[in-house]
């Protein structure tokens, strides 16, 4: 237990402080208040457990176990947003992003009268820059499609590009993941353990 | 092949003048964005072809593919709602069994917009909408109101208003990829079970 700094008792402390935090600022809440009050047991009891956590995902992002987030909020350029639509009506939201197999999930949002794209993703690593370096050496050309629609762009190619995506990117809050110990990469072999499971037992039974 | 609607011809064809549009409308698009396309329009037609790209509805609101949907909403905090979900979110720092209990949600996330004045919630989910949001109604109640009474307006997650509340703030995305759009969460555990089977069976033999 190398990574866990505090006692037990440290720990309750803390967790009670935090509790009597929150009480505090839920106390101008009407509905949250009960809730609040309903759900500290539970709250207590899943902390005390402490199964999980959020940590870095890198330059900006959080990241839970092997999967990571990244949230951006662009400007579109005018025409953008037509184009863009278009684009993925045409293909959907597949852009060779099965070729880079580490994204488990993507979507694009148009906001704010067709003016912004919200672009968010699920992805695996542990590192917000490897996941872009993979990006633009496998795919750059799909992606500068994509991203031409969006103000101050610089082009995959250009070395620019990743401030350029820091700049945009709000790193979330807080990031669950259902299946943190897995990557796109090992469910794909767990799908093909279990195919191979039920065809030896065919064979067998 | 009962849902294959198109045959493959009529298929191309209309793949092919979704493409013709396409190249119309970047016509006024930067010179690289351009040469982008053209490079990668073989590519796309094919992905085009494909079932597995296509998307479709999540029920009321939203878009799937495969099993799994997604929903985004963003609407304003209550004032010192903010302040309260932060607090809150800092001291589960990720911890959400409870959501585990539910047992739809493949991903969620939330981020605060605009100089937090405004919450941005999004998630990637097994099926449809209704059942979706009644099986957290059913299954965690308090832990929907402590998280969501941050927003201006949430009419409390045991008012019959409170779908509509989250259809009227939801925005459906433009366009939705998964990775493994065959597996629920479920599935997933599933397949974890029988790959832990299989490595302690060949073990034994081997």
């Amino acid at each position: 237990m190398a990574t866990q700094t505090l006692s037990r008792p440290q720990q309750d402390q803390t967790i009670d402080q935090k509790i009597q935090e929150l009480r505090q600022l839920y106390a101008d809440s009407p509905v949250g208040k009960t809730a609040l009050e309903n759900s500290i047991p539970a709250l207590r009891e899943k902390l005390a457990k402490g199964l999980r956590s959020n940590e870095s995902a890198g330059r900006v992002g959080l990241r839970q176990g092997k999967v990571s987030e990244l949230t951006l909020i662009f400007k579109f350029v005018p025409g953008g947003a037509k184009r863009l639509r278009a684009l993925l009506q045409v293909m959907g939201a597949n852009f060779g992003t099965e070729k880079v197999a580490t994204v488990h999930d993507q979507r694009f949002v148009f906001l704010d009268n067709d003016t912004k794209l919200l672009f968010a993703t699920a992805y695996d690593g542990d590192s917000w820059d490897t996941y872009l370096d993979e990006f633009a050496t496998k795919i750059p050309d799909e992606l500068d499609m994509l991203f031409s629609e969006l103000e101050e762009f610089p082009g995959f190619r250009d070395p620019s590009v990743k401030d350029w995506i820091a700049k945009y990117q709000i790193p979330a809050e807080n990031w669950y993941v259902a299946h943190p110990d897995l990557t796109v990469r090992d469910i794909r072999r767990l799908k093909r353990i279990g195919k191979a499971a039920e065809e030896f037992l065919d064979k067998i039974g | 092949m009962a849902t294959q609607t198109l045959t493959t011809p009529k298929q191309k064809q209309t793949v092919e003048d979704k493409i013709q549009q396409l190249r119309q409308l970047y016509a006024d698009a930067p010179e690289f964005a351009k040469t982008a396309l053209e490079n990668t329009l073989k590519d796309l037609a094919s992905t085009a072809a494909q079932p597995r790209s296509r998307m479709e509805s999540a029920g009321r609101t939203g878009v799937r593919q495969g099993t799994v949907s997604e929903l985004t909403v963003i609407a304003p905090f209550a004032p010192g709602g903010a302040e309260r979900l932060r607090a809150l979110l800092q001291l589960r720092n990720g911890n959400f069994d409870d959501t585990d209990r539910v047992g739809t949600v493949h991903d969620m996330r939330f981020v605060f917009l605009d100089n937090d004045t405004k919450l941005l919630f999004a998630t990637a989910y097994d099926g449809d909408w209704d059942i979706y949001i009644e099986d957290f109604v059913a299954k965690i109640p308090n832990e929907m109101d402590v998280l969501f009474s941050c927003f201006e307006g949430w009419p409390g997650i045991h008012n019959a208003k409170v779908k509509d509340f989250i259809a009227n703030h939801q925005i459906p995305a433009e366009g939705w990829y998964v990775a493994h759009p065959d597996l629920t969460v479920r599935d997933v555990h599933r397949v974890k079970r029988v790959g832990k089977a299989a490595e302690e069976f060949l073990d034994k033999i081997g």
